[in-house]
């Protein structure tokens, strides 16, 4: 009798399981193939929608008390990066006087050349909130989403190129996936002749692929990598990727091995923009 | 499950989920960040069995998903694999040891890291295998043991009758 009990409890254990295996494969499989997938991003917004206050705050209670705590575990680190930033916006107060005259050219000549990078596109200011909350993806969140006219797919630039691009967006927040996510891919142009190439991500914080370049093509460190617009890109052209770091060459090899680094200052991201702009389907 | 349980495996999930999205999102070393939410299956597997492990970390998956870019559904596997294998494991231990609770949450969420990875890669993501895994292990593990205690209370709170035979062998302070 205890037998039979304990039998008919295990086969009852695995029919519980293999269903929820198979729940869970099934889920996977109709969100990738798309067919749940309107579902599913409905499912997510609302999420982020009815956390968003929950979220605020709470963390309107416990940001000051992280801030001290890392304050307090940091604070010599705190103390040089404090003169440090004085030291540089001392510099900048400078040279922000002597350049008034230069940035009244500039004005004028985007205007006369109508640059695409400095062209009137329509953009939305949003700040970044916080880092992405999966460890398997290089993502922030922005505080500004559909209310404010964002929609996934818009580029984002901040600093001195692009950061990335909208995945999600809900109604008051977004999802940014870098530019150094083993996800993305730009394709981008360079040099005098304009050859084409792929940027891809290989992680948060690290240097990023740069493929498809031809072995012997000229290239030099420093090198800027801009966004090529080509039909269906994914981003508008003419904006600053990536800075060639190094590249080499190994014999009987298809294509350059080269390294670039985000011209964006990633690290450090806290103002951005995100462009008006959606990929053409 | 009774109604009780799940109102109370309710309040668990969502605790976990606000302390994880405003706390520990923040606590980055080497890009990484703790992971509570894969904590809760492990503590549901090590506290209430296979099977309600299983049940748990399905449904606390599938609340992950909704807040992560990866594939929705993926963490709801992991966390009902990750909730029965931990029951299995665990299932016959005498666990009058302080320390059995992070030792096992540790060897599970690395277990459980290194899964999701490799489901992710087989849904064409192989960056999470290459770029993500290692930095994932390095901090989610030692935080999972540091974790393990109150969040393996919260669950034994959240599902408090254990299966018959898998309480016989259960004894001193922590189920």
């Amino acid at each position: 009798m205890a037998r039979r009990f304990r039998r008919s409890r295990r086969a009852r254990r695995g029919v519980t399981i293999a269903l929820l295996i198979l729940a869970s494969i099934s889920i996977i499989t109709l969100d990738y193939r798309g067919q749940a997938h309107g579902a599913i991003s409905w499912a997510k917004r609302s999420a982020h929608d009815a956390f968003a206050p929950v979220q605020r705050a709470v963390d309107a209670v416990v940001r000051p008390v992280g801030s001290f705590l890392s304050g307090a575990v940091h604070a010599r680190d705190l103390e040089t990066q404090n003169a440090k930033l004085r030291r540089e916006l001392d510099q900048l107060q400078r040279r922000s006087l002597a350049s008034q005259s230069t940035e009244n050219e500039v004005r004028a000549i985007t205007q006369l050349d109508h640059l695409p990078w400095a062209s009137g596109m329509a953009t939305v200011k949003a700040q970044v909130t916080a880092l992405g909350p999966s460890n398997f993806a290089a993502t922030v969140q922005l505080d500004k989403g559909s209310t404010a006219g964002v929609a996934v797919g818009m580029p984002v630039v901040g600093g001195a190129g692009l950061v990335g691009q909208v995945t999600e967006v809900w109604a008051a927040g977004c999802t940014v996936r870098l530019v150094t996510d083993v996800g993305s891919a730009v394709g981008v142009r360079f040099g005098p002749a304009g050859d084409l190439a792929l940027v891809q991500g290989t992680g948060l914080g690290k240097p990023l692929d740069v493929n498809l370049i031809a072995p012997g093509t000229a290239l030099h460190r420093g090198e800027v990598l801009t966004t090529s617009g080509l039909q269906r890109a994914q981003y508008p052209p003419g904006i600053p990727v990536a800075t060639i770091s190094t590249f080499s060459s190994q014999p009987s090899a298809t294509q350059e091995a080269v390294v670039g680094l985000p011209t964006a200052d990633l690290i450090q991201l806290q103002y951005v923009d995100v462009l008006q702009w959606l990929p053409s389907p | 499950m009774r109604t009780t349980d799940v109102a109370r495996s309710t309040l668990v999930v969502a605790a976990v989920l606000v302390v994880q999205h405003t706390l520990l999102d923040a606590v980055r070393l080497g890009g990484a960040h703790p992971d509570a939410m894969i904590l809760l299956p492990v503590a549901a597997g090590y506290a209430a069995g296979p099977e309600r492990g299983a049940v748990f970390g399905f449904v606390a998956g599938l609340v992950t998903d909704l807040f992560l870019p990866t594939p929705y559904g993926l963490s709801a596997l992991v966390g009902c694999l990750l909730g029965y294998g931990t029951g299995l494991a665990t299932r016959g231990l005498v666990r009058t040891s302080w320390w059995l609770p992070p030792v096992v949450a540790a060897a599970a969420t690395a277990a459980g890291m290194v899964g999701y990875a490799i489901l992710g890669a087989v849904l064409g993501q192989p960056g999470m295998l290459r770029a993500y895994l290692a930095p994932a292990i390095a901090v989610e593990a030692p935080a999972a043991a540091l974790l393990a205690i109150p969040v393996v209370r919260m669950v034994a709170w959240a599902l408090p009758e254990p299966s018959p035979g898998h309480g016989a062998a259960v004894g001193g302070r922590l189920r």
